[in-house]
């Protein structure tokens, strides 16, 4: 069964029939089929455990499906060989729960990180990293190292760095997932803007009181299957989960 | 391209001077290793020297003429090898002046007052170009009718024979412990680059999520690899022409038998060994030892 709503926009990301068994012969996922369409703003919630991280690291190429086929901008990933696979990653802004930033560069040279690997020339790095440190308010501390940064800055460092090539799509594992309440907020406001300039986002969290409040669009995993899609939903299925909301 | 080569070389040097512990450990690994090769290379050297001094000697063959040969055939003979291929040089020498350089010889002082007449034979002095067909031209010389049957030539088989053996074992030896040297030293300088990398695994993890190619990752940590050979084959290199020169002199007064001595020229070399050898050891190293880490 496709669990998927119908929209008018083209697709960039499609996972069809897509199963995924690791090497100890854990079930990750389960005939998983998922169409985002471009620009969409997807949530992926569900318990530890669940699959979220696995659909991630499928759709950043870190694993290969063990069955089914994953299209991303039409490319299916697991064709994909090992040259190009930079190429594709270059298209896609990464942001994760332990934020990823080299303890041993700036907060300039971090976010100039993701363009200096593109080979890009210094003065078109200089201005790129100014205008993502402008977009995340982290201007004027550029030669501050991230250790100097409270959780939340070092957030917003490393959503500086995953949109600094202007990448069409944003994947973020547990972004707010160190975060407190409100930074947490004031990260998910910055993945909003960058949804409205045109990228796709797509966010596994655990946050569910963001998740409640923005009605976007949920992607329910439970047990390696989507147990549930809503173009506007909620954290939790209220009606047929009672038990989880009563915790 | 040149951006990218900035790039790299820039990250190297960074990263060798902030893991200074690391790229330290890399350096005396490299540098011991690179002691023993010149060690190696040089007592080959030394032993070569030797040994070439003692094939000169001989690779020369004397041909004792008969008393009664006419010169014609003499000459004939000095002919027919001066135009073999196997031969570099025939000298005659006659009697007289094969008197007069065995007077000439101090250690014969004594035996030059009681000779009486001259009982030497004159002869024919052949440089041989290699060793091994200095018994063929010995042959060839005791098959001519004007040899002084009693003497013929002065060939030593037993010993050339020796001689060639000892030669080849040592090229044999040489190359083999060249050989482990180098196998070891891989083995050495790329466990301690993948320390050096296991370190910066997380900088090599963020690298290949921002999209960095393979080479992008590897290329700064090669280079890193090639300056920590080169400075290791510099620090060797100095060490060595420090103690080559006194190591050469001690080495003569206690073996006083064996012909060692000095050759500078040879420095030029061992310092163009030393540091190819460091460069392409780091370099190896480095790259097998970001392998694992490296691939996507």
């Amino acid at each position: 069964m496709l669990l998927t709503p119908d929209f008018d926009t083209r697709p960039v990301i499609s996972f069809q029939h897509v199963f995924k068994t690791y090497p100890t012969g854990t079930e990750a996922l389960r005939d998983v089929n998922l169409v985002v369409p471009e620009g969409d703003f997807v949530f992926l919630v569900g318990p530890s455990g669940a699959g979220k991280s696995t659909l991630v690291r499928l759709l950043i190429r870190e694993e290969k499906p063990t069955k089914g086929k994953i299209f991303v901008d039409g490319m299916e990933l697991s064709r994909m060989k090992r040259r190009q696979l930079p190429y594709y990653r270059r298209k896609v802004g990464l942001v994760f729960q332990d934020f990823k930033l080299l303890p041993n560069l700036t907060i300039y040279e971090n976010v100039a990180f993701a363009l200096r690997v593109l080979g890009e020339p210094d003065r078109l790095v200089r201005s790129r990293v100014a205008d993502a440190l402008e977009t995340v308010s982290l201007s004027g501390k550029e030669n501050t190292y991230p250790s100097n940064l409270s959780g939340g800055e070092q957030q917003r460092v490393a959503i500086a760095r995953a949109l600094v090539h202007a990448p069409r799509f944003i994947i973020a594992d547990e972004p707010t997932g160190n975060l407190d309440p409100a930074t947490a907020w004031e990260i998910m406001q910055l993945f909003l803007r960058i949804n409205a300039r045109g990228a796709t986002v797509v966010m596994a969290t655990h946050n569910r009181e963001i998740v409640d409040l923005l009605r976007r669009r949920v992607v329910a995993i439970d047990a390696g299957q989507v147990a549930r899609d809503d173009r506007s939903g909620r954290y939790h299925d209220d009606v047929e989960k009672p038990q989880v909301r009563a915790q | 391209m040149l951006r990218n080569l900035k790039f790299a070389l820039n990250s190297a040097w960074q990263s060798f001077w902030r893991n200074l512990a690391v790229s330290l450990a890399a350096v005396v690994s490299i540098t011991l290793i690179l002691i023993l090769a010149g060690v190696n290379l040089l007592v080959g050297h030394a032993l070569s020297q030797v040994l070439d001094g003692f094939r000169v000697k001989v690779s020369s063959i004397s041909i004792n003429v008969a008393d009664d040969t006419p010169l014609q055939s003499v000459y004939d003979m000095q002919q027919q090898l001066k135009s073999d291929p196997r031969v570099v040089s025939v000298k005659f020498v006659t009697k007289d002046e094969a008197l007069a350089q065995f007077k000439a010889d101090p250690n014969n002082i004594v035996f030059a007052q009681q000779i009486d007449g001259n009982p030497l034979d004159a002869k024919l002095e052949v440089r041989v170009a290699k060793l091994s067909d200095v018994a063929e031209i010995d042959t060839l010389a005791r098959r001519w009718p004007g040899v002084d049957p009693t003497d013929p030539t002065n060939y030593q088989g037993d010993f050339v024979n020796r001689m060639l053996q000892l030669s080849a074992w040592l090229g044999i030896a040489g190359v083999g412990l060249m050989a482990v040297l180098v196998v070891v030293s891989i083995v050495i300088v790329m466990n301690t680059i993948r320390t050096a990398v296991y370190h910066r695994r997380k900088e090599i993890e963020v690298m290949k999520l921002v999209g960095a190619t393979e080479w992008f990752v590897r290329g700064p940590f090669v280079l890193e690899g090639i300056m920590t050979g080169l400075i290791a084959a510099s620090i060797a290199l100095a060490l060595l022409v420090v103690a080559y020169p006194p190591a050469v002199d001690r080495f003569r007064a206690d073996i006083a038998f064996i012909p060692l001595s000095y050759d500078p020229a040879f420095v030029v070399s061992l310092a163009r060994d030393l540091l190819v050898g460091g460069a392409l050891l780091g370099a190896l190293g480095s790259y097998i030892g970001v392998r694992r880490y490296v691939r996507i």
